[in-house]
């Protein structure tokens, strides 16, 4: 079973008014179980559009958007999906720990059980440290670990993340592009990945999706094989490859069709 | 030694100006009916302080119990207006007209209306005058929420109460301190002029006024340092509570 179906959907906003704008355009994607797929484009391009129609954080105008076999709101109410944004979004009023908590806490976990997961999940993000910390007291870097964190305590099998290190500098950002590749092998968890970097889309993914704007519209699907994900991957001549075809994807001009 | 450049400034300024307003009045031979000595005020307060602390506390106890039930009723008014939106808009307007009455206007009027050993009428005026601060600061916080906040939430399959229980209330916590920040310092003036207008004698307002019109002036200034030390009392009460029910800030006034 896929992770995510996306068939034929359309979304325009603000239908029947003069400011109608058609942010995707008959889209379809899957995303394949323990999938690490990226969405990357020129901004306006409905990738997060087609990111939050996958949470149902918003509706299709057309077509229909199935997670886990099941309905986007089905799957919401389940909580059959861990997200993460940009920006961290911690409640600065709870500690690291009770943060990570939330989740489960409105899942109606037990306490002793939720407390555990939430210490397991700082371990993995290697926060078990700053567990009684208030987000105020941590670095940019650390609260969007948390963050992850947070999205990662129901052990959901989806995880969808809109440019969770758009704003980290770069050395934060590839410490932490490694690490979630870490936690995503150790946990099986499928992606839905929303960036505008291109060496972060190839060096994350196992195939990255190029958008084009105006209408929102998939132009190609890249499927990425790399030799390996650490530093040796960064630097091997695939890797390189595979960013200049994304790149010429991106402009327009022809590529080879993936497979 | 940040306390000590925290704290020595404002010290050595306040210092200064009583030094100043001393030497001006006792060089300047300035009548003692106008404007007293700070030594002839500090002479006063050091002999009738067993009367300042009694006057404080009828008159704290006025404030505190106005305070108290006004700030209930303005956290209380502000979830009723941000939880239904047409209530919104009605009550911001009602608030602001509560908030242009005068009290001086208002404490003679209540006075009539219960009888003159009564407190109720002071409390009444309190609770009206800390009102408002607290409704409309209370509302602001409730009806700022951060989006990504409210999108989690959503991802949560959150129900209304909760997101309002868990997200809404800590959120505006701050700003309900705002309010109740600006409303301590208003309660003890209330509470003190609302005492100008007749009824019991024991507060500090009613000892301001009658030791006024005995011409004793630097007693009338004793009581006034009393209530301005009431007034600090209450609003560094307010900073410490601020500070407990909110942790996760570090500095004490953001």
């Amino acid at each position: 079973m896929s992770a995510v179906v996306v068939s034929s959907v359309t979304k325009i906003f603000n239908k029947g008014r003069p400011d109608e704008v058609a942010a995707l355009s008959d889209v379809d994607l899957t995303v394949g179980d323990g999938e690490f797929v990226s969405l990357i484009g020129p901004s306006g391009c409905g990738k997060s559009t087609l990111l939050r129609l996958i949470a149902d954080l918003i509706p299709p105008t057309t077509g229909t958007v199935t997670v886990a076999g099941k309905g986007a709101g089905k799957a919401r109410k389940e909580q059959a999906y861990g997200i993460a944004f940009q920006q961290a979004g911690l409640f600065e009023w709870r500690t690291v720990l009770r943060n990570v908590e939330l989740p489960l806490e409105l899942r109606g976990t037990a306490k002793a059980e939720r407390r555990a997961r939430a210490e397991q999940m700082l371990a993995l993000v290697g926060l078990a440290d700053f567990a009684g910390h208030y987000p105020a007291q941590l670095s940019g870097g650390m609260q969007q670990r948390v963050a992850i964190a947070r999205a990662l305590a129901v052990q959901p099998p989806l995880l969808l993340m809109d440019e969770p290190f758009g704003a980290l500098d770069e050395m934060t950002r590839e410490r932490l592009q490694s690490e979630l590749l870490g936690i995503c092998a150790k946990t099986g968890t499928s992606t839905v990945f929303v960036t505008h970097s291109i060496s972060e889309a190839v060096f994350l993914s196992d195939r990255v999706v190029v958008m084009s704007a105006r209408p929102g519209r998939i132009t190609a699907s890249i499927t990425v094989d790399l030799p390996s994900r650490d530093d040796a991957g960064r630097q091997s001549p695939a890797f390189f490859d595979k960013i200049t075809e994304v790149r010429q994807a991106l402009r327009g001009t022809p590529v080879k069709a993936a497979p | 030694m940040r306390w000590v450049r925290n704290v020595l400034p404002p010290v050595l300024v306040g210092v200064a100006a009583i030094v100043l307003w001393e030497l001006t009045v006792s060089l300047g031979r300035i009548a003692p009916f106008i404007l007293p000595a700070p030594s002839a005020i500090w002479d006063e307060l050091v002999a009738q302080r067993q009367n300042v602390w009694e006057a404080a506390l009828a008159s704290g106890e006025n404030a505190l119990i106005g305070l108290a039930a006004g700030a209930a009723l303005g956290i209380l008014a502000a979830m009723a207006a941000s939880r239904f939106r047409p209530l919104t808009e009605v009550s911001i307007p009602f608030a602001a007209v509560l908030n242009a009455l005068p009290i001086i206007a208002l404490a003679p009027i209540l006075n009539n209306m219960f009888e003159s050993t009564s407190s109720i009428p002071r409390r009444l005026v309190t609770a009206i005058i800390v009102f408002f601060p607290i409704f409309v600061n209370t509302l602001r916080g409730l009806r700022e929420v951060n989006p990504i906040h409210q999108e989690l939430m959503h991802t949560y399959a959150a129900s209304g109460w909760t997101f309002a229980r868990k997200v809404r209330l800590p959120g505006a916590l701050p700003y309900v301190f705002t309010g109740l920040r600006q409303a301590s310092s208003l309660a003890v003036i209330a509470a003190v002029v609302a005492e100008y207008f007749g009824g019991l004698q024991t507060g500090l307002g009613s000892r301001i006024t009658s030791a006024a019109a005995f011409t004793a002036y630097p007693r009338a200034w004793a009581f006034v340092v009393g209530a301005c030390l009431l007034g600090l009392v209450f609003y560094l009460t307010t900073l410490v509570l601020e500070r407990v029910a909110m942790p996760w800030r570090t500095r004490l006034i953001a």
